[in-house]
């Protein structure tokens, strides 16, 4: 459980607050690179951290994240006309550029310089792995541009999609790096999902079905261990990571991609959910592009035009209480992701976690938090960079492997937990 | 007209939640294999808990190789006087062995088999892991792993507390 006081510290992200400041030094992924697929194409809204901002690409492919609303009389530029590098007003013709730079107001004379005094809070967005990141901190503090792995491999190589959900980002970290629920909540699905079905590893999870978890800290994060039981004196260790804020990297199964999150605020009652899937040494298969685009593994079907998943809490997430009763969905909803995010959702949009009752098996979630609270305490505190920032920290992986019994698995599976280009994952 | 599950997971709703304690309290016994530990918990015990309480194992750590040890004498609470593990282990909900990286934990296996045969929850924390050679913490797993449910390597003794706190101790 958490004292109130500090479940706000670390589930309140706008601006001026210590989480808040905290997000505020990380390269964060804004948008889909796909969002603003040409030069001049329209503005996309975009709400991050509790601000609303607007995304654009001007004339000469300049990627801006501006203030949505004009500084005159307060109207969303999402209307704007994108046109000759720069997003012009449609009310009274006020023209921005990608740095929030007012650089027209029609009806002040030009002479007057009076578009100098005007411009808008900006930020950096860059293009990365299909990804374009933004970095809302002091541009003095900036740290150097993000490299993990998934961001740096061929395109061919990554498929990246985001989905909406409605809980703060807490919520939803929490239940990536809480390994035990997965062998309730997404029970069943491990050997029909195209995206996990097949590797000797599911045959270790479902011959032991009681895991043990060791939780280790990283330098920048979390590893959590879950070993079961293999031939001859050894264990079959999935390694998940946490590296802060909130990126986690979930072990991969046989030749399968290895793939992961991230959890954005939105504001503190929404989060988007980042999810790619990569392989580090060869392209993915059109079908396995296929099966992710379908919803398959940790992605899911959205509407079409939007990242609200079909299965929603406006349709009771399509929840099949005879699939729930017949032992083909564990809690009858379907998919990984949105078994999640029903879970994570119900428990309103930002839990009380003064009531919870956490156990043994909930270590990771504690240290986690444990963690989070130092980092942000030290940043408000003594302006320490927290961790993440690294680029060490990054350049990590999962791994799936088999190790002997008495192994510390944060060291015999030291090189399988770092990012090592043009080598394949450890899965087993 | 909205869902079941739009209206009930509005923060409005949340409102209606009932605010009644529900859970009753926790023993937590919280025991130290070696010297080193022991003083991380004597820190710990100082302040106030709801239900967790502290004890040392630390002679059977620093017992002389070879030489029988009787199974009754070696757990103490921190003021040094003598308890028995099974009577401790009995009225227990989680057991926490804290041993130190490097150091002798073979305390673990006794209060494990306690712990085993009356089916309550054991966790391991080991301080100084991340730190500790791999020999070291090797030598460490190898002593808390059959016994523990659940295993933390942490960098600081804090987390303890915090570990502590989380479960209501």
């Amino acid at each position: 459980m958490l004292r109130k006081e500090q479940n706000d510290l670390l589930t309140q992200t706008g601006p001026g607050t210590p989480c808040g400041s905290f997000f505020r030094s990380y390269w964060l992924p804004a948008l889909l690179a796909e969002e603003l697929p040409e030069n001049d194409c329209p503005p996309v809204r975009v709400k991050l951290l509790s601000e609303r901002l607007l995304a654009f690409r001007d004339s000469g492919g300049r990627l801006g994240l501006i203030d949505e609303f004009c500084a005159h009389r307060g109207v969303s530029l999402w209307f704007g006309r994108n046109e000759e590098n720069g997003l012009r007003c449609p009310y009274h013709g006020w023209k921005y550029d990608v740095t929030g730079q007012c650089i027209d107001v029609p009806s002040e004379p030009e002479e007057s310089g009076f578009c100098r005094k005007i411009r808008l809070k900006s930020y950096p967005l860059i293009e990365r792995g299909g990804i374009l990141w933004t970095y809302m901190g002091p541009a003095q503090e900036a740290p150097p541009l993000p490299e993990w792995e998934f961001a740096l491999v061929p395109d061919q190589h990554r498929f990246v999609s985001k989905r909406l959900q409605e809980s703060n980002w807490l919520q939803a970290l929490e239940g990536g790096i809480d390994s035990s629920h997965v062998s309730f909540l997404h029970r069943g699905d491990l050997n029909s999902d195209p995206l996990f079905k097949g590797a000797k590893g599911n045959q270790y999870n479902l011959a032991d079905s009681r895991p043990v978890f060791e939780v280790v800290e990283s330098a920048g994060g979390l590893y959590i261990g879950a070993r079961r039981n293999a031939e001859d004196d050894h264990y079959y260790w999935r390694i998940t990571q946490w590296v802060m804020p909130s990126f986690t990297m979930i072990p991969p199964r046989g030749n399968h991609s290895v793939h992961g999150h991230f959890w954005i605020p939105i504001d503190d009652e929404n989060c988007w959910t980042w999810s790619f899937d990569y392989h580090p040494i060869r392209s993915l298969t059109e079908a396995e592009l296929a099966a992710m685009r379908d919803g398959k593994g940790i992605h899911v079907k959205c509407a079409p035009g939007t990242f609200r998943s079909v299965a929603n809490k406006d349709n009771d997430y399509l929840i099949d209480r005879a699939a729930q009763k017949a032992g083909q969905r564990y809690s009858g909803v379907e998919g990984f992701g949105m078994q999640d995010a029903s879970i994570q959702e119900s428990m309103g949009p930002i839990v009380d976690r003064s009531k919870e009752n956490l156990v043994s098996t909930d270590n990771g979630i504690i240290m986690a938090r444990h963690r989070l609270l130092r980092a942000i305490k030290a940043l408000v505190d003594k302006g320490e960079r927290p961790p993440g920032l690294d680029l060490a920290h990054q350049r990590v992986r999962s791994a799936a492997v088999v190790l002997p019994r008495h192994h510390a698995f944060k060291d015999a599976a030291r090189e399988a937990l770092m990012a090592r280009p043009g080598i394949a994952p450890a899965s087993v | 007209m909205l869902s079941e599950s739009a209206r009930m997971s509005s923060a409005a709703e949340a409102r209606f939640r009932i605010d009644a304690p529900n859970s009753k309290p926790r023993h937590v016994k919280v025991i130290a294999l070696d010297s080193t530990s022991e003083a991380v918990v004597k820190h710990l015990a100082e302040r106030r808990w709801n239900n967790a309480s502290f004890f040392t194992a630390s002679a059977f750590a620093s017992a002389p190789p070879g030489r029988g040890f009787s199974i009754q004498g070696w757990l103490s609470d921190l003021a040094g006087r003598t308890t028995d593990l099974i009577d401790e282990v009995n009225s227990a909900d989680l057991v926490v062995m804290v041993a130190t990286a490097g150091e002798n934990a073979q305390a673990a296996t006794l209060i494990g088999e306690a712990c085993s045969v009356k089916r309550v929850n054991t966790t391991g924390l080991i301080l100084g892991g991340v730190h500790a050679t791999d020999q070291m913490l090797s030598k460490t797993l190898a002593h808390l792993r059959p016994w523990s449910l659940m295993l933390v390597i942490a960098t600081r003794e804090d987390y303890i507390e915090d570990m502590l706190t989380a479960l209501r101790a």
